[in-house]
């Protein structure tokens, strides 16, 4: 039985690791566009462009309105009812914390505003009053 | 001396590093045909007054401004106008007090994008005390 020869141990295997990078990077991009797809709802958001640059806060609730005046929440119909039990439901969670419940509303540019009026109540009525409007500051291309 | 460039070699011999880079380069490829620009989003902070908390106030009314919104129209105190001159009023106003409370009544028919004009109107100007309520 011979001795390990120093070039024994120069030599890394690097197979492995390269497999295991190239799973991250299929991992991120293959997530990363179910992100953008998310955000893709259909709905034509408005243009702001001085309003200040998102921040992302934690438990944040995006709540779409489209042109007809539709609510959803993550690509899912909710009627009146079910939104303002959502929001009671995230409030009470919160409170439970000592936190606040961060609303986005994504309203479509052409939606009338019965449609965010809609929103704005139930949001009222479960005890948020803090609200924000999304828009768009710049768009690509 | 010998000794030396003998490990020098057997580093440089065994790691061969030809492959990665050729992945790399493709990667770098991959990356920039399929790269696109995204779109930039804004979130602009309003305050929904509760519908319950309406108590009449005695005195004179607040140092406040009205807005009106309607199916594309406007009123600012109820004295109608248009939007580039709303814009301009507003400018002079919030040389002022860029601390006073703005009210935005929006009529039902009216549309979404009017009411992100009139905030992004205030956000350019730097107000940031902005209700925000629903008229019939």
């Amino acid at each position: 039985m011979r001795a390990p020869k120093e070039e024994d141990y120069l030599s890394g295997n690097l197979t492995a690791m390269i497999d295991v990078v190239f799973q991250l990077i299929i991992f991120f991009v293959c997530t990363i566009s179910m992100q953008d797809q998310s955000k893709n709802t259909g709905i034509d958001l408005p243009m702001a462009p001085h309003g200040p640059v998102e921040t992302k806060e934690l438990r944040e609730i995006i709540i779409d309105v489209n042109k007809n005046s539709s609510i959803s929440m993550a690509r899912t119909p909710l009627s009146y009812t079910e939104l303002l039990g959502i929001l009671k439901h995230a409030v009470a969670e919160a409170q439970a914390h000592g936190a606040q419940v961060p609303i986005i509303i994504r309203g479509d540019a052409n939606a009338r505003h019965e449609g965010i009026k809609a929103v704005m109540d139930a949001c009222a009525t479960a005890g948020i009053y803090k609200i924000k409007f999304a828009a768009l500051k710049e768009k690509a291309g | 001396m010998a000794r030396k460039s003998r490990k020098q070699h057997l580093v440089a011999g065994e790691l061969n590093l030809t492959a990665m880079i050729d992945v790399a380069f493709q990667l770098l490829s991959f990356f920039i045909i399929t790269i696109h620009p995204v779109d930039v989003y804004t979130n602009m902070n309003v305050f929904r007054p509760s519908q319950e908390s309406t108590t009449v106030q005695e005195g004179p009314p607040p140092n406040m401004i009205r807005i009106m919104i309607y199916k594309d129209a406007y009123t600012i105190n109820e004295n109608p106008i248009e939007f580039k001159s709303l814009d301009k009023i507003m400018t002079k106003l919030s040389e002022h007090d860029k601390g006073q409370t703005i009210l935005i009544m929006c009529r039902k028919e009216s549309k979404h994008r009017q009411l992100i004009d009139v905030l992004d109107m205030c956000a350019k100007l730097k107000l940031t005390n902005l209700s925000v309520v629903s008229s019939n």
